[in-house]
């Protein structure tokens, strides 16, 4: 680590005033000024000294930003600086928004969960092996070509991967952006913005060096889950090497939601660890609206979500594993 | 001439068929011990008394010694897996107030094999001083062709690694041995070992099978790291190292310093974990020394996390092409292999000798080639060579099983001479539930269940040059000594069981100094070799000092030296065990402060089967099977192995705890190593790219199946303990095992290591099964 | 660059407040091993992989080499070297022992933590909420079949 100032604001807007860059999705190469949340990425930045900043800004002093509450109508919002491990606690997380708790317990180690924030777990950087290691210069940190492609890929995408292969880190994102969250970010004018979180994570193709849609002096604060319909029914499914503590080779997340009838009329099925940001798997939602899900109809629409996949040399056996996942958790959640 | 007598041994396998043996034993040596049941300490599940400083953290581990005036050490290593060091200026590094010392590694000119060699190294007031001395040093590497892959370094053309006046020829461990093997491009060899003619035995076999099997770069990843304080001064040298042999490492230190051995002082406490990586001082080890020296002052230095995984050694990666003939009813008619291993820059690639022993082949050959690669040096790891060998035998025997049409039990039984791993693998067949096994791939459904078993195959090494003190206080406290060290086998505790025993005390009443070359000199803690080597001189030496005692108290009690016992804290007229004095009240009769007597030994009791300088190899069968019951969800290619049966034979067993926990660590290593581990090498830079523990992925508490160890206790007559190890063949057999297991479940053979998802459903899809 | 100076931090070791000075780089895991000599506490990978260096910060076991010593200002650290009452260890620290669940020991300090911190939050677990308590834990010499007997043991005796 290099040497570095620290401070620690008591409000948001001095918070986003002190930094020109802000979140800890955005440190990598700057000189200035990065925000630390739980610090769990930023400190394995800093000491690669992949990031080298002049002044780290915590946010553990500004309070309330790790509140979780349920509005009048049934939303919840959970602040950016809610642990993992309490929100994965939390009763009402658990009792409604069950494949969140599920995709929160898998994520790190029970260790990390109780320092781990979700906005920080949101804005991680690419556990790409050459992302972190500082002897490889590639094109995410600005260097001339992706190692991995022709490489190393066993852990990188199958989709979305021709200029650069990262999967996106976070596994509760996986299940947020299939519960359709949105997140809140705020800026140093103490302007409020929301999008979904589908739309903040940003492709390489958009670009190749930032991972997210936060902009200079922006903080992201919360996440909002919308109240559930009626007939919502869900799952998270992971699968690492190891049964623990690992990153998954593949996480899935499901989200339907059934007529009284048992048809199912909405569907999200979302991919990690698949793609560049948590991946949407339309083609598997269309096969699945309109229909009584049963094992057919999973299976149908597990061949679906994977139509388009480009493996790499490595990793195509992530295509049979993520068909078997994803008919499972379709069927977990139907079921 | 040693004066001897005869004695006779019990002999056998306690509860099975025991017997007995005699044997000329020399007149120093105590009487035979009876088994296990009938002693008060030997064998039971005594908690080692160290825990408690372990489970305060009070332990003192070579990264937690911290010495006045101590600076730190770093060193600057070359990122290029091949180089040409073109410059070293160290003017500014050295130029900054907080540096204390540099000492060059490395000189321009030289050629830098793999990325992670050393270059130079730095004494600074702190680590981030040394850090930033490291990154103000003005270098300059000319990039050099390079390779690190074994099967590209073989190809022709391939970059060299060495040349012939830089290649390492043979290999002081011996896997494989012989020195003056030819070398071509980068593949050195081949050793061979030949008995009989496999060329006939192959052409004559009903039945051949034939196989390629490949076993990954495999790390030790100690958790702690290699660590070093050198604290060099006018009147000495005073080492404290994370090391499995501190008389080793002291010896080392006087050659390469030129120092008398008695100013070289040796100490560990607390150590982390080697597995066979922490035998040696090292070049960093030496590097500290130097700095020391250079300074006038204690130097610390410890790797961090990349740098062990890069340059902390390594088990070979290996591919076996291995020919197995048979006849009709099983009897080998030949045994071929042809290897090739990668020790990175250095030599020791082989597969061992597990082919050449386990089982009865007349015809038989191993030609082990040597890979160089650009990647760090590999170096002995629990059960080297065994260990990938075994993964292939064992599986190459069971695929012949099933091209025999017998059951893999049923072969075994007619190939393999041991009476003892014959019981083990009845005891556990029915354990794990042999008779149930079904054929393979037989289950329906995407999750399918399978058993298989393997054997294992070491040798019980001794190290002669072994001595162990026991002193009894005139207070009546007790203290057994020697400089071996605990490496987490809890060897203390075993020492304090055999002097408690000897002495009628408990365990607890002994005090152990251990792990410090100022004690005569206990042996190295690699090869499985440590209570074989310590026990037996240690139990002499309590019985010599109770001797001693003895004489005092056979006067005050009347009673002869010889007719008195110790029992239960007190001596005793053996006859009339009403006379007695206790133990302390004894002590009180010396005439001095202390009585001690310092034992060694010179042989096995029936001889050793083969002596090296300062070590011998006791017996060449040192067995043990294990059975693996796995679940293979075929959907998503990954492997639970769901339950293990264990089954061991270690001499006789000192202490059931203890014991159980070697074999579990074991197992749970060949785990780790069947599933989980690999070293990742970046063929287009040459680097390392899961130099870490996030992606170098071990085995953790969810991975581990129920674990369930058998220790046969069995006797041989061979010592004063008549105990071995049993670390090293804990870990032989349990990948082939698993690898035998997921053949029983899906059908399909997995012949490369580790056996990760992608490899699964790789093999699967092949075979159109998935 | 502008080298920012030591930074004045209070927190409370042990039960103890202990003021510290240091720069803002330093880990929790550094400044209880080098600033207050604490060493019980380890440090195996320093990057958050195997949980060796677990201590509790308010009660909650987490990974000290992971946070900076900065952040726990104001805050209560408890480390191996707190967990025993003066002689009378923890029911987990004695049944480590009786259950052989240490080999080399240097994963041990963590392991010890984490497993009780398990049992104050939950003071009867199944053996796996034991393995998901322990699930960040790396131990190389393989005592884990130990440390859930050793947990679950402990449990008993503490109930
Ligand atoms: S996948 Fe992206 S982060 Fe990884 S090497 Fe390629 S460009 Fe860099
Ligand atoms: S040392 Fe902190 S998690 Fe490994
Ligand atoms: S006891 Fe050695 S690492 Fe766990």
């Amino acid at each position: 680590m290099n040497r570095f100032a620290y401070a620690r604001p008591g409000t948001l807007a001095e918070a986003a005033a002190e930094t020109g860059l802000v979140s800890e999705a955005m440190v990598a190469l700057s000189e200035g000024a990065v925000l630390m949340a739980g610090g769990i990425d930023l400190l394995d930045l800093l000491k690669s000294e992949l990031v080298t900043p002049s002044l780290v800004v915590s946010l553990r002093g500004v309070p309330g930003l790790d509140a979780i509450a349920q509005d009048a109508a049934g939303n919840l919002a959970i602040g950016a600086m809610a642990t993992l491990a309490s929100v994965a606690e939390h009763a009402l997380v658990r009792a409604s928004y069950p494949a969140l708790a599920q995709a929160l317990a898998g994520a790190a180690s029970p260790e990390l969960r109780n320092v781990a924030t979700l906005g920080g777990n949101l804005l991680q950087r690419p556990h790409c092996w050459y992302f972190r290691s500082p002897a490889h210069h590639c094109l995410r940190k600005g260097g001339g070509h992706c190692f991995a492609i022709r490489g190393e890929s066993q852990y990188h995408a199958i989709f979305d991967n021709q200029a650069c292969a990262i999967v996106h880190p976070s596994t509760p994102a996986t299940a947020l952006v299939a519960l359709g969250a949105d997140v809140e970010l705020h800026d140093a004018e103490g302007a409020a913005r929301r999008l979904p979180l589908e739309d903040f994570f940003v492709r390489p193709g958009d670009d190749l060096q930032c991972e997210n849609a936060l902009r200079p002096r922006e903080v992201l604060t919360a996440v909002h889950l919308p109240r559930l319909a009626e007939g919502t029914r869900m799952a998270h499914l992971r699968q690492g090497e190891k049964t623990g503590f690992d990153w998954p080779l593949a996480d899935v997340a499901v989200v339907l939601v059934h007529d009284p009838d048992g048809t199912c009329h909405e569907a999200s099925v979302v991919l990690g660890a698949a793609a560049p940001v948590p991946r949407r798997a339309r083609a598997a939602e269309q096969v699945l609206k309109g229909r009584r899900i049963d094992a057919m109809v999973a299976a149908d629409a597990a061949r679906a979500a994977l139509q388009g996949a480009t493996p790499l040399s490595r990793n195509d056996y992530k295509l049979a594993l993520f068909e078997a996942l994803v008919r499972r958790a379709i069927l977990a959640a139907a079921g | 001439m040693t004066e001897t007598r005869t004695e006779t041994f019990p002999s056998g396998i306690v509860g099975v068929g025991l017997g007995s043996v005699t044997r000329e034993i020399p007149v120093s040596e105590p009487p035979p011990w009876p088994p296990n049941a009938d002693l008060t300490w030997i064998g039971r599940p005594v908690p080692r008394l160290n825990g408690r400083s372990k489970v305060t953290g009070a332990t003192r581990y070579t990264v937690d010694v911290r010495l006045p005036g101590m600076l730190y050490a770093r060193l600057l290593r070359s990122p290029l897996p091949c180089a040409e060091l073109r410059r070293l200026d160290t003017t500014e590094a050295a130029a900054r107030p907080e540096v204390r010392a540099i000492l060059p590694l490395a000189k321009p000119g030289d050629r830098l094999r793999y990325a992670g060699q050393p270059v130079a190294a730095v004494a600074a007031l702190s680590l981030s001083d040394a850090a930033e001395a490291l990154a103000a040093m003005d270098v300059e590497f000319r990039p050099l062709p390079f390779v690190v892959d074994m099967d590209e370094a073989r190809a022709p053309g391939a970059p060299a690694v060495h040349d012939a006046a830089s290649a390492p020829a043979g290999h002081p461990s011996g896997f494989p041995a012989a020195p003056g093997l030819p070398l071509e491009g980068n593949v050195r060899g081949p050793a061979v070992v030949r008995r009989g003619d496999p060329a006939a035995g192959l052409a004559g076999a009903d039945v051949v099978v034939e196989g390629e099997y490949r076993t990954q770069v495999h790390t030790h990843a100690c958790l702690e790291p290699h660590a070093i304080v050198a604290d060099w001064r006018a009147d000495g040298l005073t080492v404290y190292i994370s090391t499995q042999f501190t008389a080793g490492v002291r010896q080392e230190l006087a050659t390469a310093f030129g120092l008398p051995l008695s100013r070289v002082r040796v100490v560990v406490d607390g150590m982390g974990g080697g597995f066979g990586a922490k035998s040696q001082l090292g070049l960093y080890g030496r590097a500290a020394v130097q700095l020391s020296r250079a300074v006038g002052a204690p130097v610390y230095l410890a790797f961090d996390r990349t740098e062990e995984q890069v340059d902390a050694g390594n088990r070979p990666g290996t591919v076996q092409r291995l020919r197995l003939g048979a006849m009709r009813d099983g009897t080998l008619s030949a045994l071929a292999i042809e290897s090739f291993g990668t020790a990175g820059v250095t030599v020791g690639a082989g597969i061992g000798f597990f082919a050449e022993r386990l089982y009865s082949c007349a015809n038989f050959e191993t030609r082990q080639h040597d890979v160089f690669v650009n990647a760090g040096p590999g170096c002995a790891m629990r059960g080297p060579g065994n260990t990938p060998g075994a993964f292939a035998v064992e599986q190459a025997v069971d695929a012949l099983a099933e091209r025999l049409g017998i059951d893999p039990l049923v072969l075994r039984d007619r190939i393999d001479p041991s009476p003892v791993r014959r019981e083990e693998r009845r005891i556990g067949a029915e354990r794990i539930g042999w008779s149930g096994r079904h054929r393979p791939g037989a289950e329906t459904g995407p999750v399918k269940r399978g058993i298989g078993m393997a054997q294992s195959l070491w040798m019980s090494n001794v190290q002669t040059n072994v001595a162990c003190e026991v002193r009894i206080l005139r207070d009546g406290s007790v203290e057994a000594l020697s400089s071996v060290q605990d490496i987490g086998t809890g060897v203390g505790t075993v020492m304090a069981q055999v002097v408690a025993e000897v002495l009628g005390l408990r365990p607890q009443d002994i005090t152990i100094r251990i792990g410090d070359t100022e004690f005569p000199p206990g042996g190295p803690s690699y090869g499985s070799r440590t209570t074989a080597s310590i026990t037996p001189p240690l139990r002499t030496a309590a019985t010599r000092v109770l001797a001693q005692l003895a004489r005092e108290a056979g006067r005050m009690l009347n009673a002869a030296p010889d007719e008195i016992e110790a029992s239960a804290g007190r001596l005793q007229v053996r006859t009339d065990p009403t006379r007695f004095l206790a133990f302390r009240d004894a002590a009180a009769l010396l005439r001095t402060d202390r009585v001690s007597a310092v034992e060694s030994r010179l042989d096995d009791y029936g001889g050793f089967r083969r002596r090296m300088p300062d070590a011998a190899m006791a017996l060449e069968d040192l067995g043990g099977v294990q059975f693996a019951a796995v679940a293979v969800d075929t959907e998503t290619g990954v492997i639970r192995v769901e339950r293990v049966v264990a089954v061991h034979d270690c001499g006789r067993p000192m202490n059931q705890l203890l014991l159980e926990s070697q074999v579990q660590g074991g197992v749970l290593m060949g785990i780790s190593y069947a599933l989980l581990e690999r070293r990742i090498m970046d063929r287009r830079t040459g680097l390392m790219v899961n130099a870490d523990l996030e992606h170098y992925k071990l085995a953790g508490i969810h991975d581990t199946p129920e674990i369930e160890t058998v220790i046969l206790e069995n006797l041989q007559g061979n010592s004063a303990t008549d105990a071995y190890g049993i670390a090293e063949p804990a870990n032989i057999a349990t990948a082939p095992a698993i690898a035998n297991a997921v053949y029983n479940a899906i059908g399909v053979r997995l012949t490369s290591l580790p056996m990760t998802p992608d490899t699964v459903l790789a093999a699967l899809a092949r075979t159109g099964r998935s | 660059m502008a080298t920012p100076t030591k930074t004045a931090i209070t927190v409370t070791v042990n039960g103890r407040p202990r003021h510290l000075e240091l720069e803002a780089r330093t880990t929790l895991a550094e400044v209880l091993r080098d600033g207050l000599g604490l060493t019980g506490t380890k440090i195996a990978c320093d990057r958050g992989a195997c949980a060796a260096c677990t201590v509790w910060l308010n009660g909650r076991p987490v990974c000290s080499c992971m946070m900076l010593a900065i952040d726990a200002d104001g805050q209560a650290v408890t480390t191996i070297e707190g967990l025993a009452q003066g002689e009378a260890l923890h029911p987990v620290q004695e049944a480590f022992i009786e259950h052989d669940a240490l080999q080399c020991g240097f994963c041990t300090p963590g392991m010890v933590m984490s497993s009780a911190a398990l049992l104050e939050r939950d003071p009867h677990p199944d053996a796996g909420a034991v393995r998901d308590a322990l699930a960040g834990h790396y131990c190389r010499c393989g005592t884990y079949p130990h440390v859930v007997a050793a947990v679950l043991a402990a449990a008993e005796r503490k109930s």
